[in-house]
């Protein structure tokens, strides 16, 4: 049985939010509601910005689940965290319990009325009717009935999104570290940009053209 | 007199037995099990996969074919 999870590689991670897109526009996301997003620390400090795209981690003992006052949460066979948004009533509570940030609630009306909670699915629908339009109008489209992955982990150009079973993203990432080092050795930021002992290697630079 | 009376019980009756028509307003969930529908599998007939196993061939190939150090070399 399969255990769905998402893992980002911060060494591979370019901030090019082409995950935020490709969720966006697979599943008609509204306006002000990120199912994922980029998250970048120490922007701006040379060889120490790292990025990373968060979103719902399909957690094994889910925390937004155990707060759900009207228990819409449920988790499938291979792991993966739905909700059903009938049930839904708003009430936040798993936004709050939820340690990446991942419910979001759409603005339903004026004063800031909340709408029910969306969050990411891992591109697998929600509790109805298979690749129907209910389920795309309420939880977007559902790639893994069709056999795929999620489509921000299969758009990401430097591959530093991975999704599917747990243990096949742990073998790609261990051999991914094998090849590369640890960290930033041989693959990611210091490769780019420059180790910072790097300077003694640096040529010296060309002199000024002398004036005529 | 009488009428006083009867319509003072009357009313104090009426008083003390409105709560009784309200309905039950509490959520009906139970800790620990999911109230929501029950989910189509991916797989199964009417499905693109005949069972779990062609289900999880399929997915298993496209997350390893996200492992460029195999996929390139």
């Amino acid at each position: 049985m399969a255990r769905m999870k998402f893992i980002c590689d911060a060494e591979r991670c370019i901030e090019c939010n082409g995950c935020v897109t490709a969720c966006k526009n697979e599943h008609d996301v509204p306006w002000g509601v990120n199912r994922r997003r980029v998250v970048t620390l120490n922007d701006g400090i040379v060889g120490a910005e790292r990025s990373i795209s968060v979103a719902c981690m399909h957690c094994s003992d889910a925390p937004c689940q155990a707060v759900c006052p009207v228990n819409c949460f449920y988790k499938t066979e291979d792991g993966v965290v739905l909700h059903d948004k009938d049930l839904c009533i708003g009430c936040g509570y798993c936004f709050y319990a939820c340690p990446f940030g991942a419910p979001q609630f759409p603005q339903a009306g004026a004063f800031g009325l909340r709408g029910k909670m969306d969050k990411c699915t891992f591109c697998a629908g929600g509790p109805e009717k298979d690749s129907s339009k209910a389920e795309y109008e309420k939880y977007g489209r559902n790639r893994l009935s069709e056999g795929k992955l999620p489509a921000c982990a299969e758009m990401c150009s430097t591959k530093a999104l991975l999704a599917g079973d747990g243990d096949v993203l742990s073998d790609i990432y261990r051999e991914r570290v094998m090849r590369r080092g640890r960290g930033g050795d041989l693959w990611g930021h210091a490769t780019a940009y420059g180790r910072p002992d790097a300077k003694a290697a640096t040529p010296a630079a060309q002199p000024a053209p002398q004036k005529s | 007199m009488k009428k006083l009376t009867s319509s003072i019980v009357g009313c104090s009756a009426l008083f003390v037995f409105a709560g009784c028509g309200e309905q039950p307003q509490t959520i009906a969930a139970k800790p620990g099990q999911s109230a929501a529908k029950v989910d189509d599998k991916p797989f199964g007939p009417g499905t693109q996969f005949a069972d779990r196993r062609a289900w999880e061939v399929q997915l298993k190939a496209r997350a390893e074919n996200q492992n460029e150090y195999k996929r390139v070399n």
